[in-house]
């Protein structure tokens, strides 16, 4: 049913999924429907040397009881690789509400479109930044120094 | 009571009636709010200094800003800063609004937040205790009474300036000038 997935357990109750972008949306719905119907959060993960942006669906039970012969709660992190130059991925609000704010995040943080979210405006940050600011090509410093070390003392003028 | 007091009482009252009536408005952000239930309940009363907090930009004198500035908070500080009637005097606490603190690489938080609304006071310290809350408060008392604790005559003499900084960080501002903008300084 699904191809190209990867499972890995490292941990007693942590399970990961690795799949290729397609398969993503009938894992999640396929989870959702077996009772992980909790999604925690959707985190986004830089890898600028493979020149990929890895998305990370955590997922859980919301309680143990909803899955039947579950004994101890078990988290499902899921994840995939898009592009890093101009990411596309599509919205999962039709299978988890709770993805909204998580997206528009990841949208101004990493610039990841989200195709079919209803509103991608910004949500903590007031600036534009040319670059998203959690890549890891943003320099932080320079950016620093150039926008905030570019306004001027008003003190210093009234001094002098 | 003093006899230097009272004479100073009765060569300028409205000066120590602002000297001794600081109602405050706090602005707190991420640690700086830990440090200012202490101070104002019963552990370090600040009401014995005359400082009482109040529900309402309008009603205060003293603006405390207490921790980091980020953008969005610069925006509601001016907003405040400009809600507060005259004469209005501005503390800041910690270190993060001298220069940024630890954040000084932080693309989102400010690092020097006279350039952007006068402040007359700093409190350095990451966070610093209530203690230093009051040592701040009472050299402020110097400065009233010296007549250099200025900073919203300051702001009204180089409004243009700050406006222009703060245009420079925030973008266009949705609120009309408090003073009128000069067109070239």
């Amino acid at each position: 049913m699904f191809d190209n997935i990867t499972i890995r357990m490292d941990k007693k109750n942590q399970l990961e999924l690795s799949i290729t972008k397609d398969g993503i949306m009938s894992v999640l719905s396929f989870l959702k429907n077996k009772g992980y119907d909790h999604l925690h959060v959707i985190s986004c993960v830089d890898w600028i040397d493979d020149k990929q942006l890895e998305l990370v669906y955590i997922l859980s039970a919301y309680m143990k009881q909803d899955v039947p012969g579950e004994t101890e709660q078990l988290n499902i992190l899921l994840k995939t690789r898009i592009g890093r130059d101009d990411p596309k991925y599509i919205t999962s609000i039709a299978l988890f509400p709770a993805a909204e704010p998580y997206e528009r995040e990841i949208h101004e943080m990493f610039g990841v479109d989200f195709q079919g979210h209803p509103r991608l405006t910004p949500l903590l940050l007031e600036r534009d930044y040319d670059i998203p600011p959690f890549r890891k090509d943003f320099d932080t410093k320079q950016y620093v120094d150039n926008v905030f070390g570019s306004v001027p003392s008003v003190e210093g003028e009234d001094d002098s | 009571m003093d006899r230097n007091q009272l004479k100073k009482w009765f060569q300028n009252p409205v000066k120590m009636a602002h000297k001794y009536s600081l109602h405050v408005v706090y602005f707190c952000t991420g640690c700086g709010i830990i440090e200012i239930p202490p101070s104002i309940t019963a552990r370090w009363d600040a009401e014995r200094f005359g400082i009482i907090p109040v529900a309402t930009p309008r009603q205060a004198s003293l603006f405390i800003i207490a921790g980091y500035v980020s953008l969005k908070t610069l925006r509601s500080i001016i907003r405040t800063y400009e809600q507060m009637p005259e004469p209005k005097f501005t503390v800041s606490l910690g270190s993060c609004p001298i220069n940024g603190g630890m954040y000084h690489d932080s693309y989102n938080t400010i690092k020097h937040l006279e350039k952007y609304i006068p402040v007359d006071g700093m409190i350095a310290g990451c966070m610093p205790r209530p203690e230093a809350i009051f040592v701040g408060v009472t050299h402020l008392w110097t400065l009233i009474d010296k007549d250099m604790a200025d900073g919203y005559k300051r702001y009204r003499s180089n409004y243009s300036a700050y406006r222009a900084n703060q245009e420079k960080i925030l973008g266009k501002l949705e609120w009309p000038p408090l003073f009128p903008i000069h067109g070239e300084e």
